[in-house]
């Protein structure tokens, strides 16, 4: 096996094990704490109810997080642009960032309905901030050299922002989304366990929870874990491709 | 071909004044350096010139025409100090990047960037990213880059500055080889007298700021230019003339 795919494998299964290790020789009693082989075990027993619900959880993450993306370079440009308009949007952004969104889940679904529009709005509405904020010390960072380059040749500034200022943020977007990927996937997860839709790894959870059917929960808990890792490891597969010329992408001294 | 034209050109910035009121007249054609001491202004005055920075007074013309018209048209290709390339275009897409730009108004008669790149050795590097290459290599690139767009003046902003010695006197010998018999009307700054004097067909020496001319010297060596230039008697004449008056402007 490729010694980069090694490592990680190497990690997760010395975590597994001390886990695993730590119930048995502790006697943890399983309402507190379950093996993880005990899970793995019950997730293969009932793979198709989780992987229609991973299917549903993961939709409503990563179409959430596209949505913020847009929405996040749309106001970061105009923020870059506009000092008013960032001092004006900076504490709004800053407010929406600290707010415990889990107390309002049920104000949004109250307001716009029940199943997949909560949950689009919720994640898109947490990971926004973040990448507006990536988006605009992004663009800040393009080369002044080039900026004036640019002006030289009387660029118009969606040219600017299009060669020059858009591509200087890949670094900073690409940060972002690593941290935002956690945040979407736990933002579905919760929105699904309160919008009345049965449907996803949230609504498992949740249901498995009230009726302390502690298998059902923690084998929703690792799906959940599976999607995440999935998750960045496809991210950083298009980070590879999408920013190769970048320092971060070269082999380093260690 | 353009000429430049400046009358009583002043630029303060608030109260500080950075250009004294200059007047000059650059033939088509010609090759100017100016030099002088760092901070004396020589940058902003180029930036009005290409029309990047508005004159506080007087008046400017490149070609008949404001400079901000020149540089609507595209008729101002700039070399920067730093090569400013950008990262994520391969050597290639960066020597197109100002004709990638404003598109409407590129030449008819551009030349192709690629056969520029293998003029000054860079053929082999098409496709290769700016980290690649060596700090030389990269402002061959932005000197294409400018040569690229085919316009009638060329702007350089100390683009040897960042250099270390062996390849400045190479590039040297390049941009001449570069610019002899093309017409193009290059103003030039710099800090290196040996620079100034190798390339120009005439040297404008500046004073501390706020600018003046301490001198205006006809720089009447043979064309074209080679390395052995710089052998030449009447070259090590000129650069003594040229740091003379640069004396001159430090005492004033």
């Amino acid at each position: 096996m490729n010694k980069r795919l090694l490592a990680p494998v190497v990690g997760i299964l010395v975590f597994l094990g001390a886990w695993e290790v730590l119930v048995r020789a502790g006697h943890v009693r399983p309402f507190v704490l379950r093996a993880p082989s005990r899970i793995v075990r019950y997730l293969t027993q009932h793979p198709s109810g989780y992987a229609s619900a991973a299917w549903v959880t993961i939709q409503h993450a990563s179409i959430g997080t596209l949505i913020a993306l847009l929405v996040a370079l749309l106001f970061g440009s105009a923020m870059a642009a506009s000092e008013f308009f960032e001092h004006a949007a900076q504490p709004v952004l800053t407010l929406l960032q600290v707010t415990p969104f889990v107390a309002y889940i049920a104000s949004v679904v109250l307001w716009i309905g029940s199943g997949t529009k909560p949950a689009l709005f919720i994640v898109a509405l947490v990971c926004m901030p973040a990448f507006t904020f990536a988006t605009v010390d992004g663009m800040r960072s393009a080369d002044p050299a080039t900026r004036e380059l640019l002006a030289s040749v009387d660029a118009a500034r969606w040219e600017v922002l299009w060669r020059l200022r858009l591509p200087s943020a890949l670094p900073s977007l690409f940060t972002t989304a690593r941290y935002n990927v956690g945040l979407a996937l736990i933002a579905a997860y919760l929105v699904e366990g309160g919008n009345f839709a049965d449907e996803g790894l949230g609504s498992i959870g949740r249901r498995a929870a009230s009726l302390n059917q502690g298998d059902a929960l923690w084998s929703a808990i690792f799906a959940m874990a599976l999607l995440g890792t999935i998750s960045l490891v496809l991210l950083s597969l298009l980070q590879r491709v999408a920013m190769r010329w970048h320092v971060s992408q070269r082999r380093q001294l260690r | 071909m353009s000429r430049i034209v400046l009358r009583d050109l002043t630029k303060q910035f608030g109260e500080l004044a950075v250009v004294d009121p200059l007047s000059l007249d650059i033939e088509a054609g010609q090759f100017v350096s100016i030099i002088g001491p760092s901070g004396c202004g020589k940058t902003t005055l180029v930036r009005v010139i290409a029309g990047l920075e508005p004159a506080t007074g007087g008046e400017v013309e490149v070609d008949g025409a404001a400079p901000i018209e020149a540089r609507t048209h595209k008729r101002v290709a700039m070399v920067p100090q730093q090569p400013g390339l950008l990262p994520w275009r391969t050597v290639r897409a960066n020597a197109r990047l100002l004709l990638d730009v404003n598109r409407s108004t590129n030449p008819v008669d551009a030349v192709a960037p690629e056969t520029l790149l293998d003029e000054v050795g860079l053929g082999a590097f098409l496709d290769v990213f700016p980290h690649e290459l060596s700090g030389g290599m990269q402002q061959r690139v932005a000197l294409v880059r400018a040569l690229a767009l085919h316009a009638p003046l060329l702007v350089m902003d100390e683009p040897f500055a960042a250099l270390d010695e062996i390849t400045r006197a190479e590039m040297r010998v390049m941009l001449n080889r570069l610019v002899e018999g093309k017409g193009v009307t290059v103003l030039f700054v710099t800090h290196s007298i040996t620079e100034a004097v190798a390339l120009s067909d005439r040297v404008l020496v500046s004073s501390p700021r706020p600018t003046r001319l301490i001198a205006d010297i006809a720089i009447d060596l043979d064309r074209p230019r080679s390395a052995e230039v710089e052998d030449d008697p009447r070259f090590v004449e000129l650069c003594a003339e040229v740091r003379h008056a640069l004396h001159r402007g430090m005492n004033a």
